[in-house]
């Protein structure tokens, strides 16, 4: 029987780069690269916008 | 500030017939690079024919120097034939028209070393590739090219893994 790992699996290089998040962007599509950011920036501004005052 | 909306302004160049390379963090993120940016970066061509068509788009896009936006200042043909950049802000958000990045790399030199993309409802665009993009932030090494640079890396050394 196989024991359940321990902790999660998780992947990073030397200097702390995560090797998961790469390999996710790389397996999509330029274009769905593009509409990841463009999501990522959208959310930033809005929260940005959210919290203006502070 | 308008929001950037990276397609939409990759589209009017694209429509426009704009000669155009994707520099910096956009083309980081098409070559698969998690990183993040605001601003769309490229060099164009800086021949008169490819600055007139440049110019008429940056026209439709109300595109304005982000210096002193009050004053509403736009560049000319003049500017956008120079090597140097030009930091703008149009209505699909800040635009940095480049006419040489690195040591002086103009768009004749960066031809060779670019991908032609597809990047979403027919808008191809040519993009620098990750390995040129790695050499350029070694060579300059400033403090924000450092910072991205191991992220830079890993993502080069993943792609020509097969990732």
């Amino acid at each position: 029987m196989t024991e359940p790992d321990a902790q999660p699996k998780t992947d990073y290089s030397e200097d702390g780069v995560d090797l998961t998040l790469i390999r996710w962007m790389l397996s999509l599509t330029p274009a769905e690269r593009l509409q990841v950011l463009q999501r990522q920036v959208n959310a930033i501004l809005a929260i940005r916008r959210l919290n203006a005052g502070q | 500030m308008p929001d950037s909306d990276f397609l939409a302004a990759l589209r009017a160049l694209h429509e426009g017939g704009v000669e155009f390379i994707v520099v910096g963090g956009l083309a980081a993120v098409l070559n698969g690079a998690p990183v993040n940016t605001f601003d769309l970066d490229i060099v164009p061509a800086r021949d008169e024919a490819n600055v007139a068509k440049l110019l008429h788009v940056l026209h439709t896009l109300d595109g304005i120097y982000r210096m002193q936006p009050e004053r509403r200042l736009k560049p000319g043909a003049s500017h956008l034939s120079s090597p140097g950049h030009h930091n703008l802000i149009t209505n699909c958000g800040p635009l940095d028209v480049l006419g040489t990045i690195g040591h002086g790399l103009g768009y004749e030199d960066l031809l060779p070393h670019t991908i032609e993309m597809e990047t979403g409802g027919g808008v191809r665009v040519r993009v620098l590739n990750l390995a040129t993009i790695v050499r350029l932030k070694e060579e300059l090494a400033g403090e924000k090219d450092l910072a991205v640079l191991p992220v830079l890396r890993r993502t080069l050394e993943e792609k020509q893994r097969g990732g």
